[in-house]
């Protein structure tokens, strides 16, 4: 069994058993080198052809922009990360984001000494409805992506009930460092998003719980008779998931200043995007955090891009279509090959 | 042979034309110029059943207008029940829910379509059957409807526009910061702007972009055109959501904020109070909910409605700023609103 682990150097590929590398024939390395570093390829290519196309991307002021705008998708997807990999998918992120947002800002309501227990709050709610979809896909052996999707409309109902459709308060200034602070020109949110995966990242490479993820998504029922207590397991990822979505909730509410019920729309959709396109793949066992990252960079830079560039909306979706078709097809074609 | 088929085919029109007339002429006209409808076909005595079927309370703006709604309908006894339906935003469950309603016997239907074409079916089924339709907010395509209630998205844009160019004395560098690509009051709001700033040529439009009606997005792409231009002279923006994340986005770039459109929102009308810049608030009136009730009445006591009703528009400037904004109340509030106190979304 085999797995992809990723710390600081990126996508390293270990023998579940004895711990080593694999040793390849020549045209096999090459192919390793493309699928592991394809997706940074492209970054690059990417990132010369912004400088070319337009003088300003690559003013600092841009640069922090754009990691700012990446750092809360980036929060999110290493949750989404973590499920994929274990074979599942979380709709709910976006929902529970939102929902975090709202209360932020509603019982915070401007006050700094309200910023740690509410947060705290938030981080349950998250805790929660992560445990939620966790308890429902493993007791039920329920398909992730209908009670994921329960989930986020219950969440969604939470909000709307609490704040009868009209979110109200304030972020106070301590939440506000975190989501649009500067040290120096580095953004707060960047450092902590950075910070985290690099946590998750060495999660799951170097604890035996990570191995156990990974098994999980290779191969369920292997990994049952290897001892692994699948459901434990797969429940762990969805409330890892709905943790960070909570904190990706409050970055944003730092970010935004106030609450909004849809704050983190269409969230759910482009972190399972950049988790994809990051070359994890979606029925789990393969891929690394350092992929996800790459992947965010890549969708925010093309967002930022397309603004930049100056072209309609419309431009927007298509770019990011396309980016998600091609990864997909790229990578079902290495599969494929190898 | 030949005459017989030309005359076939000439009857064949006529009964055509006089089916389609038959199924538009559900409603009957006071005036040639269809200004006004004669309703005493819907009379009723009273108590009277009316169902809304609402797209959807995903925004509070919609949370307002619904609010509006029960609130007239409260006042008035002879309403014995007043249904609400929930649509989600999707038109096929607005459909079903319309279904319900007439199922459930309702006199009058009062419908805010989530989409325009697409709830045409249960608008003409509904006025088939003989129960009257008041359109309200937005509109439907079919002609199957006694009274439409709305307020011109076109005349909003328009003057949001007008007073940014005075503002600027008719010369600088203006963004365009729009909702939904594709949505109706987002389109029509656009093109009543540029409608007015391309009367102007010394203003020039840098750019347009949508900003799906959320602060996010909105702070994201501001921030973009921040780096993008170096002078940006005024921002026109279609609604508070968006508008209110342009400001923060300016604002952390430790920017002056230039003159700035917004709506009747309180979060923008107390970033404007605190933060001193030039706004102006044109209201996409929630009351209109109350009119649509009012109207609705009328339908049912015969009184003639028109055709088409434009609720008029309340401009907040600086001068009238601390008239409408409350700082203790809800962000998300609409000001221009006819609610009284206990009638307010609370927690």
């Amino acid at each position: 069994m085999r797995f992809t682990g990723c710390c600081g150097g990126f996508f390293t590929r270990i023998d579940m058993i004895t711990g080593t590398k694999e040793k390849g024939t020549h045209g096999f390395e090459v192919q390793e080198f493309v699928t592991r570093y394809g997706i940074f390829l492209v970054l690059v290519v990417l990132l010369v052809i912004a400088g070319l196309i337009s003088p300003v991307f690559y003013r600092s002021a841009n640069i922090a922009n754009i990691l700012q705008q990446a750092s809360v998708l980036g929060i999110i997807s290493l949750g989404q990360t973590i499920v994929i990999l274990a074979g599942g998918i979380d709709l709910s992120v976006a929902s529970i984001v939102a929902t975090s947002c709202v209360f932020a800002a509603a019982i915070m309501a401007g006050k700094n000494s309200m910023v740690l227990p509410v947060a705290l709050f938030c981080l349950l709610l998250g805790l929660l409805s992560g445990w939620l979809n966790g308890v429902i896909v493993t007791r039920r052996n329920a398909p992730p992506f209908i009670v994921t999707l329960g989930t986020a409309l219950i969440m969604q109902g939470i909000r709307f009930v609490y704040t009868k459709g009209a979110p109200f308060g304030t972020i106070p200034s301590w939440l506000r460092v975190l989501g649009r602070g500067r040290l120096t020109f580095i953004p707060v949110s960047v450092i902590v998003f950075l910070s985290l995966a690099v946590i998750v990242a060495l999660f799951l490479r170097r604890s035996p719980y990570g191995r156990k993820i990974y098994a999980v998504g290779d191969n369920r029922t292997a990994a049952f008779f290897s001892g692994v207590d699948v459901n434990r397991v797969v429940l762990s990822t969805y409330v890892l998931s709905g943790l960070l979505s909570a904190f990706g909730g409050l970055i944003l509410a730092g970010y935004l200043g106030f609450g909004d019920n849809w704050a983190g729309k269409g969230y759910e959709l482009d972190s399972i995007a950049a988790v994809v396109v990051g070359g994890t793949s979606l029925v789990g066992g393969y891929g690394s955090v350092g992929g996800t990252v790459i992947g965010v960079l890549l969708m925010t830079v093309v967002f930022n891009l397309v603004l930049l560039a100056g072209l309609p909306y419309q431009a927007q979706l298509i770019a990011k279509g396309l980016i998600i078709a091609v990864a997909v097809a790229f990578y079902s074609y290495i599969g494929k090959t190898e | 042979m030949k005459k017989f088929t030309v005359l076939l085919v000439l009857v064949g029109l006529i009964a055509g034309l006089a089916l389609t007339a038959f199924a538009k002429d559900g409603v009957e006209f006071m005036d040639s110029d269809k200004m006004l409808v004669n309703t005493v076909k819907y009379y009723k005595p009273a108590p009277w059943k009316i169902g809304f079927s609402n797209a959807s309370i995903s925004n509070s703006w919609r949370v307002f207008l619904q609010a509006h709604l029960q609130y007239e309908a409260s006042i008035h006894p002879e309403i014995a029940e007043f249904f609400i339906t929930d649509g989600q935003d999707n038109p096929t469950k607005q459909l079903a829910d319309v279904e319900d309603l007439l199922a459930k016997g309702i006199d009058l239907l009062i419908i805010a379509p989530a989409t325009d074409a697409a709830l045409n079916p249960a608008v003409e089924k509904a006025m088939d059957k003989g129960v009257p339709v008041v359109v309200v907010d937005r509109k439907v395509t079919t002609e199957a409807y006694v009274t439409y209630i709305g307020s011109s998205d076109f005349q909003m844009g328009k003057i949001m526009a007008d007073w940014l160019v005075e503002k600027l004395n008719k010369k600088g560098n203006v963004v365009c910061l729009s909702g939904v690509a594709g949505a109706s009051p987002a389109e029509e709001r656009l093109k009543g702007a540029l409608d007015t700033f391309k009367k102007y040529p010394d203003i020039k439009v840098l750019e347009q972009q949508y900003c799906d009606w959320s602060p996010v997005v909105g702070k994201q792409v501001m921030a973009t055109f921040i780096q993008k231009y170096p002078q940006i002279d005024g921002i026109w923006a279609d609604s508070a959501l968006q508008g209110c994340g342009a400001i923060e986005a300016v604002q952390e770039a430790g920017l002056p904020i230039p003159p700035v459109t917004g709506e009747d929102m309180n979060r923008y009308l107390k970033m404007w109070k605190q933060m001193k810049f030039d706004g102006v608030a044109v209201s996409f009136p929630s009351w209109q909910g109350q009119i649509a009730v009012q109207k609705a009445i009328d339908v049912l006591s015969g009184i003639p409605v028109p055709r088409n009703i434009d609720v008029p528009r309340l401009v907040i400037t600086t001068d009238t700023l601390d008239k409408w904004v409350k700082m203790d109340q809800p962000d998300e509030y609409f000001m221009d609103s006819r609610l009284p106190e206990k009638w307010l979304p609370k927690r």
